[in-house]
């Protein structure tokens, strides 16, 4: 396959690796006060994702994909709170392990990283135009 | 017939060098957080116009020479000048990898204008027209 071609598939599949990171992100944050309802229930453990390169043989191109999505094994934080359906015999409850800021500069990454296969996209799709230009 | 003429043969050769080059870029860009991912760049295009290179390197004298490989003849190797920017061992720099985008997207539309220029060059020569 020519390489301009392959350029659209490959931001395509950064478009979508970075798409799902975003995804998780939101998940956590949606997630960050999530706790369980019965005394001493672990409540929602942030959710991780690693890339991996995958290699597409038709294409002769490497592309990226999500290798898999882990679940961040840091420890709860306890807060004291004896009024709340999930605390413990000390009135501590356990909060999820999301750390809003880790989850903002993530979320600007995947955003940024975004936008430069967006950019990658077009800058193939300039460079195809301008061969087909050449037929007028 | 048009690519037998050297300047035609010249503009297409660059043509698809800075193809394989860009598609090299957009690797570099999509795989910009994969862990250990080393950045990527195309053997210059001197190495084209000599003609000397195919898509596998014969770094033994007992290797068969390929025969196969990119159309173009270039050869993707490390990009020596990417710099260690994540612990997490990936070494593209976005800022690079924009900036080296742009210079590809110009030098490609030098060339194609080019080819055009060439072109005209020839209808002019036939044609006696403009």
């Amino acid at each position: 396959m020519d390489p301009l071609s392959s350029i659209s598939a490959i931001a395509a599949s950064g478009m979508r690796a970075q798409g799902e990171r975003l995804k998780v992100v939101s998940e956590n944050v949606a997630n960050a006060d999530s706790t369980g309802n019965t005394p001493g229930a672990d409540p929602y453990r942030r959710k991780t994702l690693a890339f991996e390169e995958l290699v597409d043989r038709a294409l002769g191109a490497s592309m990226v994909k999500v290798e898999q999505i882990g679940r961040d094994k840091t420890p709860f934080k306890l807060v004291h709170d004896p009024a709340h359906p999930a605390a413990d015999d000390k009135g501590m409850v356990k909060m999820p392990n999301v750390n809003p800021i880790l989850e903002m500069s993530n979320m600007r990454e995947a955003s940024r990283s975004y936008e430069a296969n967006m950019n990658m996209f077009e800058a193939g799709r300039d460079m195809r135009s301008q061969m087909i230009d050449l037929l007028r | 017939m048009l690519d037998g003429m050297s300047f035609f043969a010249l503009a297409s050769k660059r043509l698809d060098w800075l193809a394989a080059r860009q598609k090299v870029i957009s690797e570099n860009v999509a795989n910009a957080n994969t862990p250990n991912f080393r950045a990527k760049e195309v053997s210059g295009f001197e190495a084209v116009l000599a003609g000397t290179q195919s898509g596998i390197a014969t770094t033994n004298a007992r290797h068969i020479a390929s025969t196969g490989g990119d159309r173009s003849g270039t050869r993707v190797i490390e990009d020596a000048n990417a710099f260690e920017s994540s612990i997490d061992g990936n070494t593209v720099a976005l800022e690079q990898q924009t900036v080296k985008a742009s210079e590809v997207s110009e030098s490609y539309r030098l060339a194609t204008q080019l080819y055009r220029k060439g072109h005209e060059l020839l209808t002019m020569s036939a044609t006696g027209l403009r």
